[in-house]
């Protein structure tokens, strides 16, 4: 069977630490499941997003042993592009991944350099702007809007290459509570669509929305029982 | 108090408040209310188009950052708009090298400030090498070190896991309890019960709400 992401035994050490982040992961994530991984901050939850969208290990450098798998294909063998059309991620701080000079442009830019054609690109940015109901902020500077308005925007944005796989990384931190509602929506409508989603989650709130909860401790993934330690 | 970043959106209309040492005031409100406008304008990084901010009754247009800074305490929505330094150590030890404390003074205080915000194992790290929630709270640490009067907090459980987040609300309640008053800018209602007592509301820059 062909997991939409299988992780094998995945360990990673970044290049400046002595330490094993992720020391021997395993992880098979089903079409169309909600997985929330908790743990405490530092643990390796972000190393593990960066290890499933490719920028470890085609980005940041460093020791990575063992296999990630996307549609049974290794991120070490595919090229970063052809990991990013499967693989959307909604950074945990929005200014890593806003760069452009407009909101539309910032949502246009993904599907632009699929070539995706113009009609529908127009039309993927109106339906993610009004997903999180940020149609006034159309023309914007995003530099010139507030933290979870970005936060708003980035998702937009990676809604707007159509991938198979969404990670939300810790998205809901900086949203006011009209935003968490529209976001938990989408969430559920890209889950009935058959969308795999993986969400980072410190919020136990915005647990009620996911299939299988595990835990990250010492580089492992484990069930989650109600408690980090 | 009103100011615009540009002409036609006006991001703080007309607000008039007061903030009391000895309280702890929750500002809630949509993304893009202008909540943090409000505390960058209080501290002094941004300078109203009307009215006056007044801390302990001197006008802040009159007074240095640095002033400001030493009776105000800010923590930035993003840490990474606040750290600067190479190593966590260096980091935490900057505002009271700046200030001329002793070294055994400043040892002392970085010391217990790793202690509080478990980053004891992190003290010789470099800073960009942190997660967003060590980062976080580094940040909040920094700030702690120079023992500000008044506290303006925006987002202060970004990045923070379940426990973190719950040793934070103990050390701001034991700071409050102290005497250190705080601004908290938060989307996190469940942290804001357990800390503020006054809440206010904005929206489209107006305060809406107290007490809501």
């Amino acid at each position: 069977m062909t997991f939409p992401v299988e992780i094998k035994n995945l360990h990673f050490t970044y290049s400046e630490s002595k330490k094993n982040i992720l020391n021997g992961v395993e992880l098979q994530i089903n079409k169309g499941e909600i997985l929330t991984i908790v743990g405490l901050s530092g643990c390796g939850k972000s190393t593990l997003c960066y290890c499933i969208c490719g920028i470890i290990p085609h980005v940041f450098e460093g020791d990575m042993q063992g296999e990630v798998l996307i549609y049974g294909n290794s991120t070490k063998s595919m090229r970063l592009p052809a990991i990013s059309t499967n693989v959307g991620i909604v950074f945990q701080d929005p200014d890593t991944q806003l760069f452009s000079p407009a909101v539309e442009d910032e949502i246009a830019f993904g599907p632009e350099n699929l070539c995706v054609e113009r009609n529908e690109i127009g039309e993927r940015i109106s339906k993610n702007l009004e997903l999180v109901a940020m149609e006034k902020n159309r023309y914007a500077n995003p530099e010139n809007i507030s933290g979870g308005e970005k936060q708003l925007i980035a998702l937009a944005s990676t809604l707007s290459l159509n991938p198979q796989i969404i990670i939300f990384d810790e998205v809901m931190s900086q949203i006011d509570d009209a935003g968490k509602l529209r976001i938990k929506k989408a969430i559920r409508d890209l889950k009935a669509a058959e969308k795999t989603i993986i969400m980072i989650e410190h919020d136990i709130e915005n647990l009620d929305l996911t299939d299988r909860v595990m835990l990250l401790k010492e580089g492992r993934l484990t069930g989650f029982r109600g408690s980090f330690q | 108090m009103s100011f615009s970043y540009f002409k036609g959106k006006t991001a703080v209309k007309n607000i008039s408040f007061q903030l009391k040492i000895n309280e702890v005031t929750a500002v809630t409100g949509p993304n893009g209310s202008g909540k943090t406008t409000l505390g960058k304008l209080i501290i002094g990084i941004l300078k109203p188009d009307n009215g006056r901010i007044l801390i302990d009754g001197i006008d802040n247009n009159k007074m240095t950052l640095g002033q400001i800074g030493s009776r105000i305490g800010y923590l930035f929505q993003n840490p990474d708009c606040q750290i600067f330094a190479t190593k966590v150590i260096e980091e935490l030890a900057f505002i009271l090298k700046f200030k001329g404390s002793k070294e055994e003074e400043i040892k002392k205080s970085i010391s217990e400030v790793l202690e509080l915000f478990d980053l004891a194992d992190l003290q010789n790290s470099y800073t960009f090498n942190l997660s967003q929630g060590e980062k976080q709270r580094l940040a909040i640490g920094a700030i702690m070190m120079g023992r500000p009067q008044y506290l303006i907090l925006d987002e202060p459980t970004y990045g923070l896991d379940m426990e973190r987040k719950a040793k934070l609300v103990r050390i701001l309640q034991n700071l409050a309890l102290n005497g250190t008053g705080m601004m908290v800018i938060s989307h996190d209602r469940a942290f804001i019960d357990l800390i503020a007592a006054r809440k206010i509301k904005m929206s489209e820059g107006e305060i809406i709400e107290e007490n809501c």
